[in-house]
């Protein structure tokens, strides 16, 4: 008797050209991952920044509403500074987005009924951008398998998944300097008007978005310098100058984008970048605690940056990563040996074990944006007070060898069962598919909304984080998971609240949304309180003692855990 | 006969020597081509550890069961400890203020404490009590509680910090005299240094003294005079019928945003019993929770007041705290 034949798969067989079918599964890997955002943005608190940046966001809408209505009012120079000033040290472009969005989709067209899922939207919607434009460069630079498991990889790190949910800039400028890297690319390979003109625009919307976007020409203009080499070097050789259009276009657009987008550098122009600089040059250092010591100011430790990528980044995905390093890596040797050899016979491309020549160098672009991405975090000056999420801008690129990691071990493991037959083979590749992915899945969503305590097995999980002492969370968020676990429950009716870290606007809209109880008054001090939260951190723990003399007593009366390790410590005056 | 080793051996021994070179040949081949399911095997293995840690913890019933334990065998002298230290604040939610009272957890150091109950989980212990010894331990799921034995526990005869009232101590900054009062506890979030206690002296010109809890350089807890030198004056503490012993043992500090910059004056302590000078220590910033020890020989036995007097050259932000006991 025969097998039941099973259908045939040649119906999901893409043409190998990147295409818009392409550009549909990039999106909708992007989109899956903006439901999985928006259906858990619910459960997490507001951290102080995002605070402060819903406040600026209806600041700068509110000009931009002045603007469509009254005109020419609105561009004199005190109704600009009277909504840009707040929050002028990081520039406009995220909170626009931000006020409009909440505008938009919360107080016009009801679509949110939470305000800050409103105001949360665009940033989660870089997210989605970022998982599309990965997915497409590895998609167009390796293979379509290599880009969908960047694509998940990247969307599957703890970190990035809880600061894709916030109003704030880190995954945006995540997003953007991807997106950069992305079109610069591509404007190498067509060199056509209009992807050389969407570098300088790109560019210059990074530029709006953070200021990580300033390291990005130490990427972008040595590749284009190194890709086009040949032509400048004809050029000179008669005696005239040709730059890469797209270097030109992000010298000219890039800052032309960042002034029309912020309306704060209408005025004082000069004065207000140089402002700017200055404050992201001589930043503050904030506590941040690492290996058991509560670092305030420099130097830095140069191990931060490695041990909190082993300790926050799925092992798998490192060791994907390592794999897709190394083999780029050998590739870029092996051309680089040969290179000497080539020159001598003049035929650099003829050189019989060279490897193919890639007219983009994306292993150069890649190799850049990621060590660019990074490199300051070496740097004994450089504050580490904001975590991984400074870093994040190198996630996609490591995401992006990850995907090239798996992309080697498909043929692998074709050579390992060469009998395999089409649809068996097929299915081994979805399984090892699982494999690498069931991981950081499950870490990932294990982690909410307790992204920034939550550490991989590797070292531990979050107790073993909490065992190295590493920074347990910041920003002050966590005090909604004490309100919904203990204080809404169980506090009487009009009970005062030490709020600890968590900001006045935070707690005020988490109470305009129902997460927090809206009779309960917020306090500023430990002993004013009938009830005082610590959020754990390790120089927070004075607030503790402080509690314990002015209340008469060091029980807490509740305490939220994640994993056993203590997060929030509610207590309640004797 | 064979005249070397290699004629003595048998003639199958080249065949043998090829074999296990290509049986290892064969094993590294197969090994390089199923190379790639190590990184499979790392993404099970890790959501596997995932799951383990996940679940594996404490229970209530293990932490009930801990404190049901501790409780029916600490004595009022004995320390009880929660390691590793970041379970702590479980722990204290979990055994209540009478078994993890402030004194136990803001303590100066171990050195009093004639016998420690040190509740632990993932098997960790406290540095402190490295050469004691373990007398006991109780496992209680997946808490254990650990017995551990002081090999020289100090007799303490009385403890400055316990004697901060109207009762047994005067304060003066210079020539005034600071009144005891009890009013409220003021306290504030990050920065804001100790809380000034409820019960504390005050000082015309704004000086307070009080006990109250200090964070030092470690954010570690310690119970102590909460006494900011104001600078222009010293402050004077005399504690009245101080039993001495030979020793007058103690720490000093300032609360740790107060120090950590290393920018302010040094604070001086001076001891004096009667006339004779005890000794003087000094605190600079950056020492962190600093031990001293004075010899009391000569006034042992005896009970009288003690002085403690306290100067900084610069008042600026000197959130100052000490302890110290005679033993």
């Amino acid at each position: 008797m025969k097998a039941p034949s099973l259908p045939s798969l040649d119906f999901l067989r893409l043409p190998d050209r990147i295409g818009w079918r392409d550009h549909v599964i990039g999106a909708s890997l992007g989109l899956l991952y903006l439901a999985w955002l928006l259906g858990t943005a619910r459960e997490l608190g507001f951290p102080r920044d995002e605070g402060v940046y819903f406040r600026a966001a209806t600041e700068y809408w509110r000009w931009w509403l002045m603007l469509f209505e009254r005109g020419r009012e609105a561009l004199q120079q005190g109704p600009i500074d009277s909504a840009f000033s707040m929050n002028h040290e990081h520039p406009a472009l995220m909170k626009t987005l931000f006020g409009f969005s909440f505008w938009l989709f919360h107080e016009k067209w009801r679509v949110f009924a939470d305000a800050s899922t409103a105001f949360r939207l665009p940033g989660m919607a870089t997210a989605s951008l970022a998982i599309w434009v990965i997915y497409l460069f590895g998609a167009r630079a390796w293979s379509r398998r290599a880009g969908a498991v960047a694509a998940v990889l990247f969307a599957l790190m703890p970190r990035v998944f809880f600061h894709a949910h916030l109003a704030c800039f880190d995954v945006p400028i995540t997003a953007m300097w991807i997106l950069c890297v992305y079109v610069h690319w591509r404007a190498q390979e067509k060199r056509s008007l209009g992807w050389i003109v969407a570098v300088g625009v790109v560019y210059g919307l990074a530029l709006d978005t953070k200021h990580n976007a300033w390291f990005l020409p130490l990427v972008l203009v040595p590749h284009a310098l190194f890709v086009q080499r040949h032509a400048i070097w004809r050029a000179l050789k008669v005696g005239r100058l040709s730059l890469p259009g797209s270097l030109v276009s992000m010298a000219v657009l890039g800052p032309l984008v960042l002034v029309a987008l912020w309306p704060y550098l209408w005025n004082d122009t000069l004065a207000r970048v140089q402002w700017w600089v200055n404050f992201h040059l001589h930043h503050e250092y904030y506590n941040i605690e690492f290996l058991g010591k509560n670092y305030f100011g420099p130097p830095s430790p140069r191990s931060y940056l490695p041990v909190m990528v082993l300790a926050t980044v799925p092992t798998v995905t490192l060791l994907l990563f390592f794999v897709g390093a190394v083999e780029r890596g050998g590739v870029a040797v092996k051309r680089l040996l040969a290179w000497p050899r080539g020159v001598l016979k003049r035929a650099a491309a003829t050189a019989a074990d060279a490897p193919p020549r890639d007219a983009r160098e994306t292993d150069l672009l890649l190799a850049l944006a990621f060590l660019v991405a990074i490199g300051p975090f070496f740097l004994p000056k450089t504050p580490i007070f904001g975590g991984t999420k400074h870093w994040m801008p190198a996630y996609p690129v490591l995401a992006l060898y990850a995907g090239r990691g798996f992309d080697l071990l498909v043929p692998a493991m074709h050579r390992a069962l060469p009998r395999l037959e089409a649809r068996a083979r097929w299915a081994a590749e979805a399984l090892m598919v699982v494999c690498v992915i069931l991981a950081p899945l499950a870490i990932t969503a294990h982690s909410h909304p307790f992204g920034l305590s939550s550490y991989v097995p590797l070292v531990g999980g979050t107790a073993g984080g909490a065992d190295l002492g590493l920074d347990r969370q910041f920003w002050g968020y966590t005090s909604q998971n004490a309100a919904e676990e203990y204080l809404n429950p169980r506090a009487p009716r009009g009970a005062t609240v030490f709020i600890h870290d968590t900001t006045w606007d935070a707690w005020q809209r988490m109470q305009d949304e129902g997460r927090v109880r809206a009779d309960l008054r917020a306090v500023g001090a430990p002993g004013e309180g009938m009830f005082a939260l610590v959020e754990h951190e390790l120089h927070m723990n004075e607030v503790d003692y402080a509690i314990w003399v002015a209340d008469g007593t060091d029980a807490p009366a509740y305490i939220v855990e994640h994993d056993g390790v203590p997060i929030v410590s509610v207590y309640r005056k004797p | 006969m064979p005249r070397t080793l290699h004629d003595a051996l048998p003639v199958t021994r080249p065949k043998t020597a090829c074999k296990l070179r290509a049986a290892l040949s064969r094993a590294s081949n197969r090994l390089q081509r199923w190379a790639f399911a190590a990184v499979p095997a790392v993404g099970l293995i890790e959501l596997a550890a995932h799951g383990l840690q996940t679940r594996r913890g404490a229970t209530d019933a293990d932490w009930g069961a801990a404190r049901d334990y501790v409780a029916a065998q600490a004595r009022g002298a004995d320390l009880v400890a929660f390691a590793p230290a970041w379970v702590d604040p479980i722990g204290r939610a979990r055994f209540g203020p009478a078994l993890a009272t402030l004194e136990r957890e803001a303590r100066s150091d171990e050195t009093r404490f004639p016998r420690a109950l040190e509740v632990s989980i993932r098997g960790a212990h406290l540095p402190a009590f490295a050469e004691w010894r373990r007398s006991g331990e109780q496992r209680f799921g997946a808490v254990s509680v650990t017995t551990w034995e002081n090999p020289a526990p100090a007799q303490v005869l009385d403890d400055l910090v316990s004697r901060v009232d109207a009762q047994h101590l005067h304060v003066s900054r210079g020539d005034a005299e600071c009144a005891f009062t009890h009013g409220t506890a003021q306290s504030g979030g990050l920065g804001f240094g100790p809380t000034i206690p409820a019960d504390r002296f005050v000082c015309p010109a704004g000086a307070f003294i009080g006990a109250s809890v200090v964070a030092d350089l470690d954010y570690v807890p310690h119970r102590c005079i909460f006494a900011p030198p104001p600078g222009n004056a010293p402050l004077r503490l005399r504690f009245a019928g101080v039993r001495f012993g030979r020793l007058l043992h103690g720490h000093h500090a300032l609360y740790v945003e107060a120090e950590r910059d290393r920018k302010g004056a040094p604070v001086t302590l001076s001891f004096k019993s009667g006339d004779a000078t005890l000794g003087t220590v000094v605190h600079r910033d950056g020492d962190g929770w600093k031990p001293f020890e004075l010899d009391t020989s000569a006034l042992t036995g005896q009970t009288g007041e003690l002085l403690a007097e306290i100067s900084s050259p610069g008042g600026e932000r000197r959130l100052y705290c000490f302890e110290a006991d005679t033993r």
